[in-house]
């Protein structure tokens, strides 16, 4: 892969990159003027969190609403399969950071707030120690706050819940963080990923960004390789490339793949077969029912089992739950438990098709998307295991994607 | 004879729809309270509220059908349908009308539920809650034999059990089934301390 960008630099084994090393390579941080918003939005910059929202439709919108809130720097990666945000952060801190300033400045955002996982320690160090590098008024000011090790804390809602509420529970109740939820000022929350991007975008433009792509997408995007591959980790890939490639990326698979996991626990199970061709890139997948994700690709050898491995992930996100509403918090554990007597072989007999009726019928019913995802992951697998959930045999100590 | 039979058939299954309505709204009471989900035995879910509830309509149907077509009371089919239209304890028999009446109305949406929407469905059933207390007015005005000692301890008995489940259920809805859990997650999602 020729084409890095938030990874180009020194050796990535040298660790974080320190400040005047940044500058030297990359220029000063770029003044903003309005043309920021429309390099932003004719790049088609969207939100690498996870919900691939477009970034220059959230900054309009906190700019309606008349800006002066946070910006909050989200680096909270809750995904467990995902190692992207605090990579970056560990090895290009001032990148996050110039692309903090310059989205602050553009939407006039009163204070920036680094929320970085609180079990990430490499991230918050290297962080705070290029926030005490950096002359700008803006950072001295800024603070960094801890991400509970929650699943559901790095979602844009429950990140200003923690910092308005001192609770880490997201909600879909509108209007929405950058809209001035809650009757706050209007916050900006975005991924470090994205911030990082609009740091290159403000510097080379629009049309830079778009060269990079395949099939019609744009841009580069920062990938967690998981499961049976050589070398598991994150790479930087263009957008658009195929599942196949990434696995070359990684240096080929260990053994063979049977099943993809695409996007992480709130993505989708997809058979090896159907999978190796999907682009990879958000708006792409999503015509295809799909998602990217935070962009974690799992590879499922065939010494794995689905069924065991999805039990095992709905068991997860069912204990995940922030507990506001019953269908997530009785629901996702019903679906919890009724996946697991499959993969344990001791199902009754009616067991698969409730499993099949509660992820329609539990979808949309939450006070967040928390069971949308839960449901959404499990009703792939159903799919793309469906003989396997029909006759599953108890078998034990299957390895884990 | 048979209107001997047509007689003893209306009071009997009276009184039977009284102790199965009866049962039928503590049972209710009791599922809205969801027992299944914390560990008491599968039989007592909104599964066996609905097959109670069914039976009662099979008796209390028996009850007024019974009432009707006997010759010698000749109540008359107007009388079952529109309420205080009988010459005979036209207060109390309209209230047992309206009773039937109503659980009429959860058959019919209950059946018809995915047409007229859980909302409506819904209000249906705490509209019905009133078929209980009128039933059981409609028994004491209206019964034959309400001041017989077996059917004034069963009345009193069906009161006792349905005040005793709403006041429980008063206390212990009160309750947020999901209190602890959410506790449980505000101590490890708090905001913690910052560096």
């Amino acid at each position: 892969m020729s084409r890095l960008r938030l990874l180009s630099g020194p050796d990535l084994a040298a660790g974080s990159e320190a400040l005047n090393a940044h500058v030297q390579r990359l220029g000063p941080l770029p003044a903003v003027g309005p043309g920021l918003f429309d390099s932003v939005e004719r790049s088609g910059l969207t939100g690498r969190g996870g919900a691939a929202f477009p970034v220059a439709r959230k900054w309009r919108a906190v700019s309606a609403a008349g800006g002066g809130g946070a910006l909050i720097v989200n680096g909270a990666e809750g995904e467990p399969q995902s190692f992207k945000d605090r990579t970056l952060m560990s090895l290009r801190p001032h990148l996050v950071l110039d692309g903090a300033l310059l989205a602050a400045r553009a939407v006039r955002a009163s204070s920036v707030v680094l929320y970085i996982g609180e079990e990430h320690r490499t991230a918050q160090v290297t962080m705070a120690r290029a926030v005490a590098e950096r002359p700008e008024h803006e950072l001295r000011h800024g603070r960094v706050v801890l991400a509970p090790a929650r699943y559901v804390a790095g979602e844009s809602s429950a990140a200003v819940n923690l910092l308005n509420a001192d609770i880490a529970s997201p909600t879909t109740r509108p209007p929405s963080p950058h809209e001035g939820g809650g009757g706050r000022l209007p916050t900006l929350v975005q991924n470090v990923e994205t911030l990082a991007q609009v740091a290159l975008i403000a510097r080379y433009g629009a049309d830079w960004f778009r060269l990079a792509g395949r099939r019609g997408a744009a841009g580069t995007i920062l990938m967690t390789v998981a499961g049976a591959v050589t070398s598991p980790g994150v790479v930087e890939v263009e957008a658009g490339i195929s599942v196949r490639e990434v696995l070359e990326l990684a240096g080929g698979a260990t053994q063979q793949v049977t099943a993809v996991l695409l996007g992480g626990y709130f993505g989708s199970w997809v058979d090896a077969a159907s999978a190796w061709d999907l682009p990879l890139d958000a708006s792409m997948l999503r015509e295809r029912g799909l998602t990217l994700g935070c962009g974690v690709v799992g590879f499922l050898p065939v010494t794995s089992c689905g069924v065991c491995e999805t039990a095992r992930i709905m068991e997860y996100l069912a204990s995940e739950s922030s507990a506001q509403c019953g269908p997530c918090f009785f629901g996702l554990r019903a679906l919890a438990t009724t996946s697991g007597r499959i993969a344990q072989g001791i199902a009754d007999p009616g067991d698969l098709a409730r499993l099949e009726r509660w992820s329609r019928e539990v979808r949309g019913r939450g006070a967040c998307h928390h069971p949308d995802g839960a449901a959404g992951l499990l009703q792939s697998a159903l799919t793309a295991f469906a003989t396997e959930f029909q006759s599953h045999p108890a078998h034990m100590g299957s390895q884990v994607a | 004879m048979s209107d001997q039979l047509l007689w003893y058939t209306t009071r009997g299954a009276g009184a039977v729809s009284l102790v199965l309505l009866t049962l039928v709204v503590v049972l209710g009471v009791l599922s809205s309270l969801r027992y299944q989900a914390s560990g008491w035995p599968r039989f007592l879910t909104p599964g066996l509220h609905r097959n109670v509830a069914l039976v009662t309509v099979a008796f209390t149907g028996l009850h007024v059908v019974a009432a009707v077509v006997d010759p010698f009371t000749s109540l008359g089919w107007v009388s079952a349908l529109i309420p205080f239209s009988s010459y005979y304890r036209t207060f109390w028999l309209g209230l047992g009308t309206i009773s039937a009446e109503l659980v009429a109305a959860i058959v019919v949406t209950s059946l018809l539920r995915r047409f007229v929407g859980r909302t409506a469905w819904r209000a249906v059933h705490w509209v019905a809650y009133a078929s209980w207390p009128l039933g059981v007015l409609h028994g004491v005005g209206t019964g034959t034999d309400a001041w017989s000692a077996w059917l004034l301890g069963l009345t009193i008995a069906c009161v006792a059990v349905v005040g005793l489940a709403t006041v429980y259920r008063f206390i212990a809805g009160a309750s947020d089934p999901l209190a602890v859990p959410r506790a449980d997650f505000r101590a490890r999602a708090a905001k913690r301390a910052q560096s």
